[in-house]
């Protein structure tokens, strides 16, 4: 099975879009797998807006383990099934904790080993260089890194805040050659071209 | 880069564990990743290059004859490899100059030579496309002032990053100093100068003459510094040769065609025109008029079989009288 990975530091909004995404692909009960950096697994079952009330969070580093969830798109004729994974948030420095630090490794091991990167910019935080979820160093090596794949895509997240206009700018200026999809993970925007490029690059 | 910061990136664990207990910054780790990533495709890439190189010396080994020119290849893949080592160390360096003169008669393997040479020299990066660009005097020589200059350049842009290889090079000069192949010349020996990294020059033609013609044209000797002589093939070799051709079109002789092809060959070889027209050129348009006149003797019989299709016969094998 495929792996597409769900990347971006912390607060961007990974794992609002992989629960709404994963609704938006039809799923309507959630059998999440979290897999933690020690080795340990737990599954999970839960609607999704369960799911989203018990993992979206305003506080830095919610996420500090990778969970994923089987989802199905249509293929031709046909359906396939991919592993969507949501990822413990990039920093740009050394994190203090050693959970948030083994969080991060755990993501970057797996960036390697997936067909499919979809990488989250917080458009809306693109002036606010203060806040962890503003693109920075972290954002653009990994752009660089993912480049030599094929399936790598830039969300542009969060455009339905009115600062999001200057910070999608920004983003296609900055990080130009790739490709750019503008979304909101809350109000499921652009989730259609996103389902596109996941369905062509399979 | 030294031993040690190399070792230091080398393999994924490293990077993770420098991560985890806070060593090194998530970009920093990303960063290395991206250099072992590209390790790994240069080994994979090097890989490539060397079984290519390996493949195009064992295309040169499966010539027939020609030992004196293979040997020299050799030597020349040997050289040119190790000045690049040493360049890659930082040592001091010959100059390259890799233009060539080929002399010998028509069918000798000179053109062979020059497209494995063209591969060799791309494996080996000296050149970029490798290809091989064959132009006579006719291409490069034009009708009027500035027309010559202008066919030559043509000529020396399709050629750019590969070889051009001039047949029967000392026409150029064969009209004397108003004759435009003089042009033809001195807009060469100007590309030579500013593809000098992209771009070798093959002059060939009768041995004879490619000497009167470097005599008459002094300057060109030190441009040209690797000579090969491509001797005639003995009545063996060009047996041999003629065995490969046909079968390489999967036809067979038969015994007694066999016979009669050498006998051809030899009454060729001490007639007046050898140098002109003898050779494995000489062969390939016997074989090519054999593989004629036995579909002309095959095609009113009423009764074909496999073996018919294959053999060439004695009857089937004459002498071609025209190039
Ligand atoms: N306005 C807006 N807020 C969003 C959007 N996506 C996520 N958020 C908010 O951003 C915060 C972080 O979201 P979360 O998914 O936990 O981010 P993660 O750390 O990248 O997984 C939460 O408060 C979300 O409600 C969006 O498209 N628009
Ligand atoms: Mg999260």
């Amino acid at each position: 099975m495929k792996k597409c990975i769900i990347i971006g530091k912390t607060n961007v909004g990974k794992t609002a879009f992989f629960i709404n995404f994963a609704e938006y692909l039809g799923i309507k009960t959630f059998e999440l797998e979290k897999k933690f950096p020690d080795g340990i697994e737990e599954y999970a079952k839960l609607s999704s807006r369960a799911a989203f009330a018990a993992l979206v969070d305003e506080k830095y580093h919610k996420t500090k383990n990778i969970q994923s969830i089987v989802v199905t798109v249509p293929i031709g004729k046909g359906k396939k099934k991919i592993q969507l994974i949501d990822t413990a948030g990039l920093t740009d420095d050394i994190h203090p904790e050693i959970d948030v630090r083994k969080a991060i490794s755990q993501t970057l091991s797996i960036i390697r080993e997936s067909e499919l990167i979809l990488h989250i910019l917080d458009a809306s935080a693109a002036e606010k260089k203060e806040l962890p979820s503003a693109f920075g160093m972290v954002d653009y090596q990994v752009a660089q890194f993912a480049q030599l794949k094929r399936g790598y895509v830039i969300l542009a997240n969060k455009i339905d805040l009115p600062d999001s206009s200057y910070g999608l700018k920004k983003i296609k200026q900055e990080f130009s050659g790739n490709l750019i999809i503008p979304i909101s993970a809350l109000n499921k925007t652009g989730f259609k071209e996103v389902k596109t490029f996941v369905i062509h690059n399979l | 880069m030294n031993e040690n910061s190399n070792n230091y990136v080398n393999n994924d664990d490293n990077v993770i564990e420098l991560l985890i207990n806070g060593k090194i910054t998530p970009v920093e780790a990303i960063i290395f990743f991206r250099e072992i990533e590209r390790h790994k495709n240069s080994v994979v890439k090097k890989a490539n290059d060397e079984e290519q190189l390996e493949d195009i010396m064992m295309e040169l080994d499966e010539l027939i004859g020609l030992d004196k020119v293979k040997q020299l290849v050799k030597e020349l893949q040997a050289f040119v490899s190790i000045q690049k080592k040493r360049q890659e160390e930082n040592l001091l360096t010959e100059p390259q100059v890799l233009h060539m003169i080929f002399k010998g008669n028509p069918g000798t393997g000179k053109t062979t030579v020059a497209r494995i040479l063209g591969k060799m020299f791309k494996a080996m990066k000296i050149l970029q496309k490798g290809h091989t660009v064959e132009v006579e005097r006719a291409d490069l020589v034009g009708e009027y002032i500035g027309h010559t200059a202008q066919k030559t350049r043509e000529q020396i842009k399709r050629a750019i990053g590969g070889i051009l290889f001039i047949d029967e090079a000392y026409s150029l000069a064969r009209g004397g100093e108003k004759d435009f192949g003089k042009e033809a010349i001195d807009t060469l020996v100007k590309a030579m100068e500013d593809y000098k990294e992209n771009l070798v020059v093959i002059l060939a033609g009768y041995k004879d003459e490619m000497e009167w013609f470097l005599q008459a044209n002094p300057g060109l000797r030190s441009r040209f510094p690797i000579r090969m002589e491509f001797n005639d093939y003995t009545i063996e070799e060009l047996m041999q040769i003629a065995k490969k051709m046909v079968e390489k079109r999967q036809y067979q002789f038969s015994l007694d065609a066999i016979l009669k092809f050498e006998k051809l060959l030899i009454n060729n070889k001490n007639g007046p025109h050898y140098d002109k027209m003898g050779n494995a050129r000489m062969v390939r348009n016997m074989i090519e008029k054999a593989i004629r006149r036995q579909a002309v003797r095959l095609v009113n019989q009423k009764k074909i079989t496999r073996d018919d299709l294959l053999y060439i016969k004695s009857e089937d094998i004459a002498e071609v009288d025209e190039i």
